[in-house]
């Protein structure tokens, strides 16, 4: 009972100090801007060594809850419970120990930055907001955090928002998120209007399979579309890398686009056979394009940014068809290696960015403005940038999927549970199985592609005094690549079963899909090999393709000028019609007062002035036979004189 | 000698026309003047129906005696009018009406 309430506390602990380290942020002043480059490295250690205790501590396959009652509305109450299970717990330290190695780099990266506090406080939110997705046991908590997520992608990708590239990749993934997120809160009514329930806890032991989970699931897909870039909405990903690298590295590759596969490895239970099929689909489907897109760019980061996209489509793929563990594990070793590759391809940047500022300060006439992500660019930098080079190729060869790195062992895992799920017999699944191995020989291709013309072709660019990015980007990187490399999976470099995978859960494992894995690659290397390293002519690229299959220009086509065409016609139809009727209206209404106005002014009025009128006449009638004239009071006499005589005499 | 009712026509208008400047006419002297003619066509009258008793001259003396009157009358009235006009700074009637109030 006393260790859980410590649990309880080191939960929570875990949980605040980002979030303090993002008040932090905002009440320092700017004077003191520099503080917030120690403070926020502290605070973020603090939450990954208590998230790594919790990780050694607690039992594997044990979840427990800590209850917290939310609110109340009529005879409902909303939990905000905090649960405690593999899943979270696997979570918690990934999330805490990658967000405080991009801290520790963003010093380093940032230095100098004007807007450095904010960007500090974005990151501490962020890491906030995904371990609360990831602790939350109430679908609504999640749903608040996975909007609390997506609001701080917003800002960082716009942090240089002087940018108006940056301005517009963060409105398109603001907007692509809130397509996703829309059907996330239809997926989230449904759930209520048939369980009135959101606690997780009640909803994953459902006694039995209803119909209404397929919908309900698949709304929830929906939102996992949106916020791990899948099929249709996957375009906001790549134009995300406009902003800082770190962040690129923390929140679209490592974290925030994993919490959507996060979110199917947890509600799990709740798809039905039909959803997972469509779940299945999307994202192999998604694995395909965004390969074939990443072996055309030739921006790192873009490439970065569709391999990305292509390993969420096979976590996907693995939820789809059942293996959510494997997912999982792929989740996670992909967050170190593509966390590292991030940050190896920020530290070329900021090198290459800081040989150009020397050389224009340094007077040289020389036409050094290139544009330093480009791979075209580069070339032989491994001489130059060593711990870059040798981080990057670790973590190359795990995205690769290459035998004793960490990536193998866990796209090794999924091809298993592809394997096993498309059975024996020839169907339609075998089809997904083909491009599951596809896909890993693209992988292979565009890693290699990269590798090589950054840091092995010709040298283009000898005349640059390019040095190594400051110790403290270099240790994340070192870091990172070690956690590449498979003892972090497991002991055996061949199979998923180690201490690591306890967390993960139950893995299965065949030695026949290992050796044709390893096949499929060592065979894409060599072929690469003979591609790229042999002669450079290959380098060119496709423009479809690098277009991402021309589907930014569709959807700009279709619904960009649709929209505005629709906008244009509500707006006519508001101008003449709506506006009209109003302006008619109120021409009614004030015609009417005119004529109410005239009616009271000449007969209300009229009437009430003429009584007035008349009184006053009368009274000045009558006064005017007492008015002290004495010449009338002779002549009223007369006449009454008159009048007597008239009626005597006659 | 004139018929009678050619004198009491006279009479009849002289006595019509002081009427109307009595009414009509601003001045307090004016209007001393009207009640002169006032008073002259009763001593027409009266003179005038003298006539249907030849033998006795009541309607004579009494003419002379109406006329003193009247001079003494007009003597007095214009002499309030004289005061009235020193006090006021003003002989016209409309605007001697200190009374009404």
């Amino acid at each position: 009972m006393e260790e859980n309430t410590t649990f309880d506390l080191l939960t929570g602990l875990a949980l605040l100090t980002p979030l303090a380290s993002f008040l932090l942020c905002l009440i320092i002043s700017e004077r003191y801007s520099w503080l917030v480059t120690i403070t926020a490295p502290v605070l973020l250690l603090t939450s990954a060594s208590i998230s790594i205790y919790l990780f050694f501590t607690i039992p594997a396959n044990t979840s427990y809850l800590i209850q917290l009652a939310w609110f109340h509305v009529g005879q409902y109450t909303f939990n905000g419970n905090v649960e405690l299970n593999r899943l979270s717990i696997l979570m918690m330290p990934l999330i805490a120990v990658i967000s405080f190695l991009v801290h520790l780099y963003s010093v380093g990266y940032m230095a100098g930055d004007n807007g450095i506090r904010r960007y500090f406080a974005m990151l501490g939110f962020f890491t906030f907001s995904m371990l609360g997705i990831v602790l939350s046991d109430n679908l609504l908590m999640i749903f608040v955090f996975w909007e609390l997520v997506g609001f701080t992608s917003y800002m960082l990708i716009g942090h240089w928002l002087e940018k108006p590239a940056a301005a517009k990749a963060a409105q398109k993934a603001f907007l692509f998120n809130r397509i996703g997120d829309a059907g996330f809160l239809v997926g989230l009514m449904i759930v209520w209007a048939n369980t009135q329930n959101f606690d997780l806890s009640n909803l994953l032991h459902l006694p039995e399979i209803y119909s209404w989970q397929t919908a309900a699931s698949l709304c929830i897909f929906c939102g996992v579309i949106g916020k791990s870039a899948q099929l249709p909405l996957f375009t906001w990903l790549p134009d995300a890398m406009e902003g800082p690298t770190p962040v690129s590295a923390l929140i679209h590759a490592a974290t925030m686009v994993a919490a959507g596969v996060f979110l199917l490895a947890r509600v799990f239970p709740l798809f039905t056979p039909e959803a997972l099929h469509t779940v299945a689909i999307t994202g192999i489907l998604t694995a395909l394009v965004a390969s074939l897109c990443a072996l055309n760019q030739f921006d790192i980061k873009k490439i970065l940014a569709y391999s990305t996209i292509s390993q969420l489509g096979l976590m996907v793929t693995a939820v789809g068809v059942g293996s959510e563990n494997a997912a999982m594990l792929q989740l996670v070793t992909h967050a170190f290696f593509k966390a590292c590759l991030f940050l190896g391809a920020g530290s070329i940047i900021h090198s290459l960015h800081f040989a150009q500022q020397q050389a224009c300060l340094s007077g040289r006439q020389v036409h050094e403005d290139f544009d330093v992500q480009d791979i075209r660019n580069l070339g032989g930098l491994r001489k130059k940038l060593p711990v870059t080079f040798f981080t990057f190729l670790i973590a190359g060869a795990s995205l690769a999927g290459i035998p004793l790195f960490s990536g193998f062992i866990s796209k090794d895992s999924i091809i298993t549970g592809v394997w096993y799920w498309s059975s024996n017999t020839f169907s339609w699944r075998w089809l997904i199985l083909i491009s599951v191995f596809a896909v890993s020989l693209i992988t292979v291709l565009y890693t290699f592609r990269m590798v090589w013309f950054i840091f092995f072709a010709k040298e283009s660019r000898s005349n640059l005094s390019i040095v190594e990015a400051p110790w403290i980007m270099r240790i994340p990187l070192i870091v990172l690549a070690l956690a590449s490399v498979w003892f972090l999976v497991s002991l055996n470099p061949f199979s998923a079963s180690g201490w690591f995978t306890t967390g993960v859960g139950d893995l299965q494992h065949s030695n026949l899909v290992t050796l044709l894995s390893s096949g499929v690659v060592l065979l894409a290397l060599l072929a690469t090999w003979f591609m790229y390293a042999t002669e450079n002519k290959f380098i060119n690229s496709i423009t479809f393709l690098q277009n991402s299959f021309g589907l930014d220009l569709l959807y700009e086509k279709v619904f960009g000028q649709s929209v505005i065409k629709l906008a244009a016609v509500a707006e006519t139809t508001d101008r003449k019609w709506i506006d009209g009727f109003l302006h008619f209206t109120a021409y009614t209404q004030v015609s009417f007062a005119h004529v109410i106005a005239w009616f009271d002014t000449y007969v209300i009025d009229g009437s009430v002035n003429a009584m007035a009128w008349i009184s006053g006449v009368v009274g000045s009638l009558t006064r005017s036979f007492q008015g002290g004239k004495i010449q009338l009071y002779i002549f009223w006499a007369l006449v009454g004189l008159i009048i007597f005589l008239f009626f005597v005499l006659i | 000698m004139f018929p009678a009712e050619h004198i009491l026509y006279l009479s009849a208008l002289l006595f019509s026309v002081g009427l109307m400047i009595i009414i009509i006419k601003q001045n307090a002297i004016m209007v001393l003047l009207g009640i002169e003619l006032l008073l002259n066509a009763a001593n027409l009258n009266l003179v005038t129906f003298n006539q249907l008793q030849a033998q006795s001259f009541t309607g004579q003396m009494f003419t002379l005696f109406v006329i003193v009157v009247a001079v003494s009358e007009a003597a007095v009235g214009l002499a309030i009018v004289l005061r009235v006009y020193k006090h006021y700074q003003t002989s016209v009637l409309s605007e001697i009406n200190e009374l009404k109030e």
